[in-house]
Parts: C-alpha cells; sequence; structure tokens
C-alpha cells in the first residue's frame, strides 16, 4: 500500500463514518452500513494493495482497521454517551492492532508498537474528556488521521 | 415440553456417547483428521463450543455494561448456556490430545512435568484464559441468582459485567491466536481476532435465540442483532476469500443465505421459522468451523465427515440439551420472574404492561436516562467507585506476576518478550480484581452470606487454586523415573540414550529426529530440520550449548542433565541424522539408476 494510498484510505474511512448512527436511523441501516463498508474497504484494500497483498501480510486486517478508524470518527458525532462510545471505539481499534501485531509477530513481523501506544493514549486520554467540544471533536480527529498516517 | 426436550437430549447424547466412547479407544484414526493441519472433528467442536460458550455471558455483561435493558430471565439463559457451553467444549481438547490421562499437561505448570510449559504458546494462553473466563462466569451467573436473595448483590453486577465484557472478547481472541499464530498458509490472518468474535456472537445469539423459542417467548432486539450478525460475518468471508481464495459454500448457504429469510414476515412471526434460522444458522457455523480446522474439508482429497464426526456433534448436542434444561429445572425457583419480559413477546399483552412498568420504574435504562438529563463526569461513575481497588490490586499482582515469572529459570534464558506476554496480562487483572470485589463484598461489606454447601463448594474452590498456584509456583518435581536416572547414568551405552532422547526429546524432535510435526505445529511455528549437513555446521559443542541453555523454541534443560548427558543426547542426534543421509542418498543413487535404465 502506497503512502498516498494510505492517507486516502484515512479520508475515506472519514467519509464513510458521515453515513452512521443517522438520527432516527434504524439498526438494520446501521448494521447493513456497517457490513457495506467493511466490503467496500475490503475491496479498497485488495485493489489498492494489488500484488502486495500476498507479500505484504501486514495487509490482512488493513480493512478492519479501516471499519475501527471509521467507528472512531463516527462517535463524534453521537448525540448520546459519547465519551463512552468514543471510548469504546478506540479499544476496539486498539484491539485489532494488538491482536494483528501478535499474530504477525509469530510470523516474524515486528509489532507496531508505536502505533499500538498512540492508541492507547489516546484512548486512556479520551476517558477525562468531560462534556465534548467542536473543536475538541476536530483535534480528535485530527490525531486519528496522524497515528493513522504518521505510524 | 421438558420431557420432549429430556428425551431428545437422550435421544442425541446416548449414540454420541458411543461414538465418543468409540473414538477414545481407537484414537485420532477414527474421526475425520485434515491430512495438512492434522487437526480434525474435536478441535471444530471445541472451537465451536468455546464460541457459543462465549456469547451467552457476552450478550449479558455487554447489555448490563451498556445499560440495554434485557430482562432478567433472558439474561439467565444466556448466562447458563455460556457455562454449559464451556463444559461440552471442555471434553475436546482432551480427545484430541489423545492421552486423556495427562491432561494437565496442557497446563502451564512450569516444570511438573518435566518439560517446561511453553509459555509463548498460544495454547497455554488459551487455557489460562478459558480457565479465569469460566470461574469469572460461574461467578456472575451465581451473583445474578442470589441477588434474588440479597438485592444489594446487584451492585456487583455492573462492575462484573465491565470486566467481563473485555474479556470475553480477550479469552477468544487468544482462542483464534492458535490459529494465527501458526506457520498454516490457509490460517494467516491477522484478522482472526475480529473474525472469530464475529462467528461467536454470531453463533451465542442463535443459540439464545433458539433457547427463547423452546422457552416460548422471544426478544425481537436479539434477533433483530442476529441478522445484522450474519451480513456482517459475510463481508468478513468475502475478505477470507479475497485475500486467500478459500471459501466454504456450505457455511455460506446454512448461515449467510438462510438466516435472510427472517426478512419474510412469514416466517420470522413463525414459531417453528425461527428454529429453523437459528438450526441453521448452528449448523452453517459448525461447518465453517470444521472448514476452518480442516482447510481440506470438502475437498475431494479429503475424506468426509463419517459416523464418529456425527456421533461426537450428536453428543456435544445431546450433552447440551440435558445439562441445560437439566440445570434449570433444578434452579427453576430462582430463574422465575414475576416481571414482564423486555421485547415483545409472543401473543400476549406483555409488551403494554413492559411500558408501563417501564413508566413507573425509578430505575432508567439507556437512552432514557440521558434524555433526563443523566450525566456522569469524567471518572466517576458508580462502577468505577467499586472497582478502583479491585483493580489497583490486580494491576499490581500482575506486575509482581510479571517480574517473578520473568526473574524464573525456565524463562530467563528464553527469549521472552511483550508480545508473548500480553496476552496472559489482562485475564489476571480481572481474575484478582473479582476475587477482591467478593472477598470485600463478603468480609467486609458483609453483603451477602453463604449457605453451608455454597461454603463447602468456595472453600473447595479455593483449595483447588492454592494447590494451582502452589504447584505452579513449586514447578514439580524435575526428578526422572528409576529407569531414566539408570539411563542417565549409564550414558556410555547407545540403546540407553535412545530411550532418553525417547523420553526426552521425541516429543518434539520425534524418535527419528525429524520432528514431531503435529505437536511442533501446534506449538510453535515449524523450525528447520535438523539434518546431517545443519547438525555438523552448527557444531557439537554449541547443540549440546542449547540443550542446556535452551534458544529460540528449545527450552533449557540445564539442571535436569549433565553435560554429558546433553552431549551423549547431541551425538545420537547427530547418528539418527548421518542413518537419515544414508537412507536419503540410497533413496537418490536407486533413483539414478533407475532413471539410466529408462530408455
Amino acid at each position: 500500500m502506497t503512502p498516498l494510498l494510505n492517507a486516502f484510505a484515512c479520508l475515506l474511512a472519514l467519509g464513510c463514518a458521515l453515513f452512521l448512527w443517522r438520527e432516527k436511523s434504524s439498526p438494520y441501516r446501521n448494521g447493513a452500513l456497517l457490513a457495506g463498508f467493511l466490503l467496500l474497504f475490503g475491496v479498497f484494500t485488495y485493489f489498492g494493495a494489488a500484488d502486495s497483498l500476498v507479500t505484504d501480510p501486514s495487509l490482512e486486517h488493513y480493512p478492519f482497521r479501516m471499519l475501527a478508524l471509521c467507528l472512531c470518527f463516527s462517535t463524534t458525532s453521537l448525540p448520546l454517551y459519547r465519551r463512552r462510545y468514543l471510548v469504546l471505539a478506540q479499544v476496539l481499534w486498539l484491539w485489532i492492532e494488538l491482536f494483528g501485531g501478535i499474530a504477525l509477530y509469530y510470523r516474524g513481523f515486528d509489532v507496531a508498537w508505536t502505533r499500538i501506544a498512540a492508541i492507547a493514549g489516546l484512548a486512556l486520554g479520551s476517558t477525562f474528556l468531560s462534556r465534548i467540544s467542536r473543536e475538541m471533536e476536530f483535534c480528535l480527529m485530527v490525531l486519528w488521521l496522524a497515528v493513522w498516517v504518521f505510524f | 415440553m421438558f420431557r420432549a426436550l429430556m428425551i431428545a437430549g437422550l435421544a442425541l447424547f446416548l449414540p454420541g456417547a458411543c461414538a465418543l466412547g468409540y473414538s477414545v479407544f481407537q484414537g485420532p484414526s477414527s474421526w475425520m483428521t485434515d491430512a495438512h493441519t492434522f487437526w480434525g472433528t474435536p478441535i471444530s467442536l471445541f472451537v465451536f463450543w468455546i464460541g457459543l460458550a462465549h456469547a451467552g455471558t457476552l450478550l449479558s455483561a455487554v447489555f448490563l455494561a451498556l445499560d440495554i435493558r434485557l430482562d432478567r430471565r433472558t439474561a439467565l439463559i444466556a448466562e447458563l448456556s455460556t457455562l454449559v457451553s464451556l463444559a461440552i467444549a471442555a471434553v475436546f481438547p482432551l480427545m484430541h490430545l489423545g492421552v486423556i490421562e495427562n491432561f494437565y499437561m496442557v497446563a502451564p505448570l512450569l516444570d511438573a512435568r518435566g518439560n517446561i510449559a511453553n509459555v509463548r504458546s498460544p495454547l497455554v494462553w488459551d487455557f489460562c484464559c478459558i480457565a479465569v473466563y469460566a470461574v469469572l462466569s460461574l461467578l456472575f451467573f451465581a451473583t445474578h441468582l442470589k441477588a434474588r436473595s440479597y438485592p444489594a448483590l446487584d451492585m456487583f453486577r455492573k462492575p462484573m459485567a465491565w470486566l467481563l465484557f473485555p474479556l470475553v472478547l480477550w479469552v477468544h481472541t487468544v482462542v483464534s491466536l492458535d490459529f494465527a499464530a501458526t506457520f498454516v498458509p490457509e490460517w494467516r490472518g491477522a484478522f482472526f481476532p475480529v473474525y472469530f468474535i464475529a462467528g461467536a456472537i454470531f453463533s451465542g445469539l442463535a443459540l439464545v435465540n433458539l433457547l427463547l423459542c423452546t422457552e416460548g417467548y422471544r426478544v425481537r432486539l436479539l434477533e433483530r442483532l442476529q441478522l445484522i450478525c450474519s451480513w456482517i460475518l459475510c463481508a468478513i468471508w468475502i475478505w477470507d476469500y479475497m485475500l486467500k481464495g478459500s471459501f466454504c459454500t456450505s457455511a455460506f448457504v446454512f448461515a449467510g443465505v438462510l438466516p435472510q429469510f427472517r426478512m419474510v414476515s412469514a416466517i420470522r412471526e413463525n414459531k417453528w421459522g425461527r428454529v429453523a434460522i437459528s438450526l441453521s444458522i448452528l449448523l452453517g457455523l459448525f461447518l465453517e468451523r470444521q472448514f476452518l480446522v480442516s482447510p481440506e474439508f470438502g475437498s475431494p482429497a479429503s475424506s468426509s465427515l463419517g459416523w464418529v464426526d456425527w456421533g461426537l456433534l450428536a453428543f456435544s448436542a445431546g450433552a447440551f440439551v440435558l445439562l441445560f434444561w437439566g440445570i434449570q429445572y433444578s434452579l427453576k425457583r430462582f430463574m422465575e420472574v414475576d416481571g414482564s419480559y423486555f421485547g415483545e413477546v409472543d401473543g400476549s399483552d406483555m409488551a403494554e404492561v413492559e411500558e408501563a412498568e417501564l413508566r413507573d420504574s425509578p430505575v432508567v435504562y439507556g437512552v432514557e436516562k440521558s434524555k433526563k438529563g443523566f450525566y456522569v463526569h469524567p471518572w466517576s461513575s458508580e462502577e468505577y467507585y467499586v472497582l478502583r481497588l479491585p483493580l489497583l490490586v490486580g494491576f499490581a499482582v500482575t506486575i509482581a506476576f510479571m517480574f517473578w515469572a520473568i526473574e524464573r529459570l525456565p524463562f530467563e534464558n528464553v527469549e521472552f518478550s511483550l508480545a508473548h506476554v500480553v496476552p496472559l496480562l489482562y485475564p489476571l487483572i480481572a481474575l484478582v480484581a473479582v476475587i477482591v470485589l467478593y472477598a470485600r463484598a463478603y468480609f467486609v461489606q458483609k453483603v451477602f452470606a453463604l449457605h453451608r454447601l455454597e461454603k463447602i463448594v468456595a472453600a473447595a474452590l479455593l483449595v483447588l487454586a492454592g494447590a494451582c498456584a502452589g504447584t505452579f509456583y513449586a514447578g514439580g518435581s524435575s526428578e526422572g523415573s528409576a529407569d531414566a536416572r539408570k539411563s542417565a547414568s549409564e550414558f556410555g551405552d547407545l540403546d540407553l540414550v535412545g530411550a532418553a532422547w525417547n523420553a526426552r526429546c521425541a516429543t518434539c524432535h520425534g524418535t527419528d529426529g525429524k520432528f514431531n510435526e503435529k505437536f511442533v505445529r501446534e506449538f510453535y511455528p515449524v523450525p528447520q530440520k535438523l539434518d546431517l549437513q545443519r547438525v555438523d555446521s552448527l557444531g557439537v559443542d554449541s547443540l549440546v550449548n542449547v540443550v542446556l541453555n535452551g534458544r529460540g523454541n528449545m527450552n533449557p534443560y540445564a539442571g535436569r542433565l549433565t553435560y554429558d548427558e546433553a552431549r551423549a543426547l547431541v551425538n545420537y542426534m547427530r547418528s539418527l541424522a548421518v542413518r537419515d543421509s544414508a537412507v536419503a542418498a540410497s533413496a537418490a543413487g536407486k533413483q539414478e539408476v533407475a532413471n539410466d535404465s529408462t530408455p
């Protein structure tokens, strides 16, 4: 995956997040969207990675990482229980990165400890957030983007 | 209904028990085993049942933690299904081991079996995590039951749910690592943790919905979630296909396509329609686990499921029916409630009763809570105050354990990184936290009392835990048997060295020195073959050093083997390599002659 496509993946996740948890949307709509996004991210990874899908095992959980990032973005627009779900979405991302990394570690790849530590730090920091302002939402999104692109 | 279920359970269980007995007597040759991975039906059934075991408590704990209302009876059914599924899942790894009486070898008892547990193995993590999960699920269920007599106990359920929520995800993730951390191409998948969790939740929802059908009511929320899970799992299967080109059509049909019939109201509103959908999902997910464990399953080259395999499936299903309804019947008076059920109950006006109850209830749930202006400041929820001290103790004990473990002899010569030990951390924290939580509730806060029988059970559990901890700490005996000691003292005799090789080394290296691949594959990535060229390039001195001090996947044997014994074993290994090399050269010569004689 080239750095440009990696950055585009991030934007794609951000774009998809707009459609989740709309007011008065049914669980079916949100469930179908989640499954559809996962499929979309899978197709994106498949075509974006081209031949490196076989040679680069770190792409095995790439669509799931995109989905976790998408969920993180989507929680900023929740009307209720925002802090709780914001933390849970980041923990999901952390979990995918950590255990995906451990699975790869056994096949000779290094665990991305910096990325994991950054997400863990963000998740822990988010638990201290009180009422989340628009500025803080923006700040969080920038931090997630930075973790995705730079780590 | 109860009698009909018991008869159905017996009808499945009795022939299944015959298949189980036959397969224990006959060993792995009796069931379908994948020629490539060496795993077969018992492991498929283990993964299947452990998935079901994770979903019950997960649903109950997650709903409780996230303020989603689930009525007491449904939650109890889900929790009980977890415990029964766990008991059934425990049977199958024993069968897979082949040597049932040596079951304790899976436990990480350091040196108790003269063969140090590999703390880097997902199988060892698996054992620890599932054991902790079983204890905590039992406590969660018992708390729920006992809260009826001691309402103050209810305040511990939500903190427990917050401990169980990550634990259940953690444990099933570790189960997925049994596969993902291997070199089998079909199991390469850093996404396996998510995949396994999605499969477990889906199968667990199907099981709970099926159980609710037999109880005569339904929870629409769980049915909706079941349908949504089918979409997500289909997306994961498609990704798996894009990645590896493998696809289990039968699982897709049974667990992916047929559940979509829930969208047809005639089927959805019919009890038998819902039963059929749930059964279809369970069958589909069993086939999917079979396909996962045995990647050649379904291909023309693979053997198909025989009567023993179906018998084992029948045994597990029958045992579940008998155990679940047997326990539920005996606990009937604790499980039944007068209140309404959450989610529209079939053919009654219970939904209206429920609405009235909700309107009048002082307790508010989920969204309603926020609508009423409810707001919790960071780090100030009730659960946090209850869990603060227990979690602190849990963290402290885990850190102390880590320092102690790293200082231990078995670990100090072994490459030991954070990635190897992370999977054990949270279960240990959760276990200690729960012990502290309940000890404080019983001894300090005196929230509940135990009956005589409960005291006996609690004391027995504590003694068992103490014995395990003691054995773990002491490490058991490293002394070999009298025969082994004799062989060690007379190491000049090649036959005796061979006997020592077979006793000490053959488990991994094989009696012929060419690796016992079935065993090694399960525990480690398969290392390089120790052929003559490699043995000579490493040198005897270097290999003696590896035997005594360990390296990579090899555990250290200093203290259990003398230098001379280690040297004799290395020489014996070289003699096996020489023999193998001679056989290979002879075979190559014959092939050359045959090629030359071909016109």
